[in-house]
């Protein structure tokens, strides 16, 4: 069986990588796809603990999760349709008037 | 005792007079005047029936009093006020007088001020209010409903000085007359809280009881600060030098306000409150050689400005202050006397002659000087002018006028048997006694031996300017007042001839105006001469000195002004000229208060307004300016990069995940 370490440090890189996406991409599909894959890096901790402990909880979570995630992405993509269409731009270095 | 437990309803019953005129004086004839004339003579009927009751009564205070104010006990004192009344001899004294000449001015101003029309209504209201003030005073059992009343008074001689507020000259005497009468009110508060600050009450009863007085230490610098606020307080109401100037100016007013304001009331009580002070003052013989001075040297002061002056009320105005600074004269020298007699009764008797003399020509003052006012009044009331340089020639069409004018310018002159004469006689004989204890006192009796010739010359003056010499243009025009308006000049004559003998009746000759206990507890023997003063007044060699000045000033105003054989225009002319302008101008004292106000007090109000703008304001202001500089640096912040703030959230989480395993370890 694979050890646990090994889900663990899958989880934290896919985490790392879809931070360093949030903070440097220009493009906000990009930016909401990087959260997405910081999401599921989340999910895979909940589902390896839900295993290695063999509490169906972790499980559970995880799917709520997914659902959360989806409506998330349901949202985020119709802000930004509207940004498009108002400002015609999604790129995150011109969208900041809301400023002192 | 009856009625002098309904004492309290004196000052109550011009109230009423002034609500029922305030309320129908526009539908009923002069304005409401007759309600208050009959308000005022149910005082006054009153007044009479609590006076005799008292005088026939055992001569002992009699007093009640309610709390009015009640504040608990803080730091051991019991912050109590009372309201209520207190009737002793002067109390009583003044209550006949104030009453008696407060009812014949409301009568003569029906017919005085007939000819105002609306305005009469606010006239009547604002006299009701001022008597209330004078007799509430008068009969206060503490010194802080006297205060209340005292401010009344003050208020209410504004509003009157201010009658004819239309006129620039007016309003400007009537703010002048207030705000320098406001001075010795704050004199008075100051007065009032060291006086509590010391004795922890306001009574009369208690303060005026020697055994209460003496039971408390009190620290002397204390009372003496007291007594000289006291003191103060009477010099802003009684025009005493240096706050004199205000007096002169109120002659604005009409001149039935004038009598009854500036002659026989309002500048009375600063007189009143220094004889109701009586038994704290002479414990302070510092307080008493200051009124003594004052008064003197005010009472000469003033008498010269009257000489030259030609303005019929102004003379009478400066009169006024002269007698009144007599009065304190008077007070003081006796008050001298008590103070360092310690125990030795000839003296104390001594003493209380002076403080007789004051009182008494208080009362006899308060009824010739209304006679000369409400007479001038009636001189104006027919020739429409105030300039005696536009008259003359008067006595063939005013026969009463003249007649009662004379009595009282011979009473105010000192000629027996006229009131003036006996008062006076006795102030000067006080002055001489206070001589025999400290030379010093020589001057005061000097200055008033000059001063008894100046009064005869300058009322006497007035009089042949008015009423003798050529028939002028306004003479022809002239009429005799109504009977409303020589009635009580009638009544006010006879008074001023006749008050001065009260000195010879029985029972102590005048047992209303004697001041029973030393400051040690010593009652003091009242001087029971009767008829006996007769002789004591014309065996005596001042007498007849005081006398012959005031003949002489008759004599010297008849040669320049009704014979016109002595000529006075030396004194307008060359190097005297000088002088007279001085006089004239009034010392510059107008100009004084201008530069005291302007270039003093305006300057303080301009030092006050920077501090408030400046310093109280630039604080607040400061406050801001740091608030609102800090944050428009700190809010730079927020950039409006969504990344920028991940990033820092990211960073912050990353540190506090670094603390947490630095501190709690990896578990």
């Amino acid at each position: 069986m694979i050890p646990q370490e090994y889900f663990m440090v899958l989880g934290g890189v896919l985490f790392a990588i879809g931070a360093f996406g949030v903070l440097t991409r220009k493009n906000a599909i990009v930016v909401l796809m990087c959260i997405e894959i910081m999401l599921n890096a989340a999910n895979i901790n909940f589902v390896t603990f839900a295993v290695f402990s063999g509490n169906a909880t972790g499980q559970v979570f995880a799917l709520f999760s997914i659902a959360i995630a989806a409506a998330e992405v349901a949202v985020g993509l119709a802000i930004l349709l509207n940004l498009q269409r108002l400002q015609d731009t999604i790129e995150l270095q011109d969208l900041n008037t809301l400023r002192w | 005792m009856t009625f002098i437990e309904y004492t309290w309803l004196i000052p109550l019953l011009p109230i009423v007079g002034l609500l029922l005129a305030a309320a129908f004086g526009k539908r009923t004839p002069e304005g409401g005047g007759y309600f208050v004339v009959a308000s005022v003579a149910a005082a006054c009927a009153l007044a009479l029936l609590v006076a005799y009751e008292f005088f026939t009564g055992d001569g002992a205070p009699v007093f009640a009093s309610q709390v009015w104010i009640d504040l608990g006990t803080i730091n051991g004192t019991q912050y109590q006020f009372e309201m209520g009344y207190y009737v002793d001899y002067l109390t009583a004294l003044l209550l006949i007088v104030v009453s008696i000449i407060c009812t014949l001015i409301v009568v003569y101003s029906l017919g005085y001020m007939h000819e105002e029309g609306e305005r009469k209504r606010r006239y009547y209201v604002e006299i009701a209010l001022f008597v209330t003030g004078m007799l509430g005073m008068v009969v206060a059992s503490n010194y802080l409903t006297a205060f209340v009343f005292w401010e009344i008074m003050g208020l209410c001689s504004y509003l009157l000085i201010g009658f004819w507020y239309y006129k620039p000259s007016a309003a400007r005497a009537a703010k002048k007359a207030f705000l320098t009468t406001r001075i010795g009110d704050i004199s008075f508060m100051l007065g009032i809280i060291a006086l509590f600050g010391a004795f922890g009450t306001l009574n009369y009863h208690q303060l005026f009881d020697p055994a209460f007085t003496e039971s408390f230490n009190v620290d002397y610098g204390l009372l003496l600060f007291a007594m000289l606020c006291f003191f103060g307080a009477a010099i802003g109401k009684s025009a005493q030098f240096p706050l004199h100037d205000w007096l002169p100016d109120a002659m604005e007013g009409p001149t039935t306000v004038s009598a009854l304001i500036h002659a026989a009331t309002m500048v009375n009580a600063g007189v009143y409150l220094v004889a109701r002070s009586y038994p704290l003052m002479v414990q302070t013989p510092e307080v008493m050689i200051v009124i003594a001075a004052i008064g003197g040297f005010t009472a000469f002061f003033a008498a010269t400005q009257a000489l030259n002056n030609f303005n019929i009320k102004r003379v009478l105005a400066y009169s006024t202050i002269s007698q009144l600074g007599l009065m304190f004269m008077a007070l003081g020298c006796g008050g001298y006397i008590i103070a360092t007699a310690g125990v030795d009764e000839h003296l104390l008797e001594v003493g209380n002659v002076g403080y007789m003399a004051g009182v008494f020509h208080l009362m006899n003052h308060a009824f010739f000087k209304g006679l000369l006012f409400l007479s001038a009044g009636a001189v104006i009331h027919a020739v429409h002018t105030e300039d005696m340089k536009k008259m003359g020639g008067l006595s063939k069409k005013l026969k009463i006028t003249s007649l009662v004018m004379l009595i009282g310018c011979l009473a105010i002159a000192g000629i027996p048997p006229f009131s003036g004469f006996w008062s006076k006689d006795l102030v000067l004989e006080s002055a001489l006694s206070a001589a025999g204890v400290n030379t010093w006192f020589w001057l005061l009796y000097i200055g008033g031996v000059v001063v008894t010739f100046m009064t005869a010359f300058y009322m006497f003056r007035l009089w042949f300017m008015t009423f003798k010499g050529e028939e002028s243009e306004a003479a022809h025009h002239a009429h005799e007042a109504p009977a409303v308006m020589w009635v009580p000049l009638a009544i006010l004559a006879v008074a001023a001839t006749i008050t001065g003998l009260f000195l010879l009746g029985p029972d102590g000759g005048l047992p209303a105006v004697i001041y029973t206990v030393s400051p040690e507890g010593i009652a003091i023997p009242g001087e029971t001469l009767g008829l006996g003063w007769i002789e004591r007044f014309f065996t005596a060699w001042p007498t007849y000195l005081s006398l012959a000045m005031a003949v002489g000033g008759i004599g010297v105003a008849y040669l320049a002004y009704s014979k016109k054989t002595l000529s006075l225009e030396f004194f307008v002319k060359g190097s005297s000229k000088k002088v007279y302008d001085v006089v004239q101008r009034r010392y510059y004292f107008p100009e004084f208060y201008d530069f005291v106000g302007e270039k003093g007090m305006y300057g303080l109000a301009r030092l006050v307004d920077w501090i408030d703008r400046r310093v109280v304001d630039g604080v607040v202001n400061a406050i801001a300016q740091v608030a609102v500089g800090t944050s428009g640096k700190v809010r730079r912040v927020q950039t409006g990069y969504t990344q920028t703030y991940a990033a820092v959230v990211v960073a912050a989480v990353s540190v506090i995940l670094v603390l947490l395993y630095i501190f709690t370890g990896a578990r």
